[in-house]
């Protein structure tokens, strides 16, 4: 029994709790009674889709009850004229693609971890991808919601609409990481399927280049679908696991899509090219199949999972910085890595600017190792927030970072985002000690906001 | 707004965070004022201060290769676009009152064109938020980079909160590079069926266009107006796309002239009667167009074929037009679609509330304005939740 627990004492990122107990309902009106039976009882809640999040936010860091949502996790409709699908939230979020695309449609948001990942977690953590650069993420994808608050209320928010009227609890709701109510269906925006795509890698012998690639791209007009970066050492590794063809000797890589309708896409092709050549690319390759864009982009995909034939493990970090500050941030984090030791790898969504530093570590050499990288972690972040960015990008706040808030936010900005809290969640009781500072785990950060 | 109304003008958004916390304190109401441009929305009785941003005005940072910007809420958005266009871009909004319109104002009131599909709403645009609160602090909610979940999302709670949360100071939107060339056509139909199924695939089609309307006036035909932005052979397919729609669909293309612009600013004209604006599922705005004309009290509607958004102008004596308006938000929300009485003559005021439905959630909403502004000074009459 109590082994059992042991599975939902983890998610994907290095923080672990264990729960007093799952519960894994079948219905809105499971969660209903099991929301109802907490408030009595002041029982903290914590979902928890498949549990790939990044930042702790399914770790029942305060105890309480795990809601597991994974019987629940039908497509409750696909409505292709009004391109919406309605669905549960242990719903896979590939399937929800793979199901719509008979239809010439697919869903816009694909994390790395899209073939575990679940709907309800992209709600909680406003999930991105490589391919939100043109598009959006997933609150730009999001039109309704029914959520269970913590007294056990019932309530759909939004529709099939575009909007409606009031405040937008919809929007206010997605990316609240689980702390302002349960999601128990979701409806989301269906997009046609582009007609075709173009997708190329780009080898330059420093990172410095592609850099300046990316923003020459935006600079020119263009707004590609996806612009991804990698760096040598997450290369290597990649190539190493996957197999992708990416050059081994290159100092940096990109991998640039576009998309739309064909009428001008080979044109469009043909000036990222252009742009890539002036800016010392070693190589520009142009998927002629595509067999070949699915192994060029496996091989991003598979980057994180790639790691583990660098390091046994890795702490990876999620910071964004304006794009134009590429450069200098890069560098900055390979110091960081350094300083304490540690190699770091980079693998990340270029054209948002949201890094994905991969902090190489050997916890078997003791628990020096994960604070080090955490250490190096903070510095990177600092510098994101320096550079007018944010501490996380995609991969949510959790209890990983809720001690770095204060970093990029004042307290008048905490107080505001509080105020919401208390509306939605008045004991306190959905998802305790993620997103905002607590006194008892952030006693040693004290800083004041950097932020502009 | 009345005449007896002190003006205040503020300077920063501390300074606007110090005069709502004196008002607070002494139990005086706020309204506050861009350009005034929509102050037909809502339920306003007279407030004891006028909160003016036209201090709060211009472009405090724009880096063009970041595709972002940083304004005053105070800022006309064509000033703002005066100023991306000279380094080549522009903010991907087109509201109605788009000459006056500020972009706070644009926020505030989510007040959206016909380009929502193409590049999303206020709500996908604005990234970064500076709002003065009612209790004398300034909260910032975003950054000002293009992706970020740190924290709630205050920014989507502002978009449409007409001032009744807090008064934005200062925005951070994402902007685009302009687009090459543009086209696009009207054709005419003498069906509704006709005109929205060919609406239909224009907006489904691989080359995404800017907007997509269909117009019906009293007696004219239905009028489909199609406008595409972009690269020179992405305009060329989606008019040729368009083209080969409107003929199979038996309509008659001509050009566009300026076919959108008068569209799109239906609700600075109407003046008279009642505007109906609703939101609905997109498959749903035809059946729903078809029959609002049936409506004794018809006088002209918008469909935004690409995004749900329905506006119905409707003449007629006050107890017809009062009666078609609630009928046309009844039809709204039988078929999970949502709307407002956004505009109605003078003498309808009283009788005709702009919000005369609960929305989903009103008790949250409620929850969050007294959490926001205890002592309810900000904005009365504009919320929809009341």
């Amino acid at each position: 029994m109590h082994d059992d627990l042991l599975l939902y004492e983890y998610d994907g990122a290095v923080d672990t709790a264990t729960p007093d107990a799952v519960v894994l309902p079948e219905s809105t009106a499971d969660v209903a009674a099991l929301a109802r039976f907490c408030h009595e009882h002041a029982v903290p809640i914590v979902p928890r889709g498949a549990g790939t999040g990044l930042s702790g936010g399914a770790i029942p860091v305060e105890g309480g009850v795990v809601v597991s949502f994974a019987r629940m996790a039908r497509i409750l409709e696909i409505d292709v004229p009004n391109l919406r699908a309605v669905v549960q939230p242990g719903l896979i979020n590939l399937h929800l693609s793979t199901a719509v695309a008979p239809h010439g449609l697919y869903f816009v948001p694909d994390p790395s971890s899209q073939k575990a990942c679940t709907l309800g977690g992209n709600v909680a953590e406003n999930s991105g991808g490589p391919h939100t650069l043109a598009y959006g993420v997933t609150t730009n994808h999001v039109t309704g919601v029914e959520i269970v608050l913590s007294d056990g209320t019932v309530m759909r928010l939004g529709g099939k609409a575009v909007e409606d009227e009031g405040y937008d609890l919809v929007g206010s709701f997605v990316g609240s990481e689980g702390t302002l109510g349960l999601v128990t269906e979701i409806t989301v925006k269906l997009t046609p399927l582009p007609e075709d795509k173009r997708t190329l890698m780009a080898a330059f012998p420093t990172m410095d280049e592609a850099s300046e690639t990316v923003s020459a791209i935006i600079g020119a007009g263009i707004v590609p679908s996806a612009i991804e970066m990698m760096d040598q050492l997450a290369t290597q590794a990649v190539e190493a696991s996957v197999h992708a063809g990416y050059p081994l000797d290159a100092g940096g890589i990109l991998l640039v899509e576009v998309d739309g309708a064909r009428d001008g896409l080979d044109d469009t092709r043909a000036r990222i090219e252009e742009i890539c050549r002036d800016h010392a690319a070693s190589e520009v390759r142009v998927a002629a199949s595509a067999l070949e864009r699915e192994r060029l982009w496996a091989g991003r995909k598979g980057a994180f999972a790639a790691m583990g034939r660098l390091s046994p493990d890795y702490y990876v970090q999620d910071g964004v910085i304006p794009r134009t500050r590429l450069p200098d941030i890069l560098r900055l984090v390979k110091n960081a890595g350094a300083r304490h030791g540690l190699q770091v790898a980079n693998v990340f969504h270029a054209g948002d600017g949201n890094l994905h530093p991969l902090i190489l570590f050997d916890s078997r050499r003791g628990p020096d190792e994960l604070e080090r990288a955490k250490a190096a972690g903070l510095e990177i972040l600092t510098a994101c927030v320096e550079a007018g960015g944010s501490i996380t990008g995609e991969h949510g706040v959790g209890m990983e970072k809720n001690c770095f808030m204060p970093l990029q936010f004042r307290p008048s900005d905490l107080a505001a985002m509080h105020r919401l809290k208390e509306a939605f969640d008045p004991p306190g009781l959905m998802n305790p000690g993620k997103v905002f500072p607590t006194p008892s785990r952030c006693r040693e950060f004290a800083f004041a906001s950097t932020a502009r | 707004m009345t005449a007896t109304a002190t003006r205040a003008i503020p300077t920063d958004a501390t300074e606007c965070a110090r005069l709502l916390a004196e008002a607070t304190a002494d139990h005086r109401t706020v309204r506050i004022r861009g350009s005034a441009t929509k102050s037909y929305i809502g339920d306003l009785g007279a407030t004891d201060v006028e909160l003016g941003t036209e201090r709060l005005a211009g472009v405090v940072d724009h880096v063009p290769a970041d595709l972002t910007v940083t304004v005053g809420a105070g800022t006309r958005l064509a000033d703002l676009t005066a100023a991306l266009a000279r380094a080549g871009q522009f903010l991907p909004l087109d509201p109605p009152h788009a000459d006056e319109a500020t972009v706070g104002g644009i926020i505030a009131a989510n007040s959206n064109g016909f380009w929502r599909a193409r590049y999303g709403g206020v709500r996908d645009l604005l990234i970064g938020t500076r709002t003065a609160l009612a209790d004398g602090t300034v909260a910032r909610a975003g950054g000002r980079v293009v992706k970020n979940v740190a924290g709630y999302d205050l920014d989507k709670l502002l978009v449409g909160s007409f001032g009744t949360l807090g008064v934005i100071a200062e925005a951070t939107l994402k902007v685009l590079p302009l687009p090459e060339t543009s086209d696009g056509l009207v054709a005419g139909f003498g069906r509704s069926t006709e005109a929205f199924a060919v609406a239909n695939t224009v907006v489904r089609a691989a080359s995404r266009v800017e907007a997509c309307v269909v117009e019906r006036s009293e007696d004219g035909p239905w009028t489909l107006a199609v406008q595409a932005r972009g690269s020179d052979p992405t305009v060329k397919r989606a008019l040729r796309d368009a083209r080969r729609e409107v003929t199979a669909g038996h309509g008659e293309a001509a050009e566009l002239a300026d076919a959108l612009v008068r569209m799109r600013d239906l609700p600075a004209r109407a003046t008279d009667g009642a505007l109906v604006r609703v939101s609905l599922p997109l498959a749903a705005s035809a059946a729903f167009a078809e029959s609002a004309v049936r409506l004794e009290s018809f006088a002209a509607l918008i469909v935004d074929a690409a995004s749900g958004i329905v506006r119905v102008h409707l003449v007629n004596d006050d107890d017809a037009v009062i009666r078609d308006a609630e009928a046309l938000l009844l039809a709204a929300r039988m078929v999970g679609g949502a709307g407002r009485i956004e505009r109605r003559a003078e003498q309808l005021r009283s009788r005709l509330l702009t919000w005369p439905n609960r929305p989903n959630g009103d008790f949250l909403m409620r929850r969050i304005k007294e959490a926001f502004d205890p002592a309810g000074i900000l904005e009365p009459g504009r919320s929809a939740f009341a």
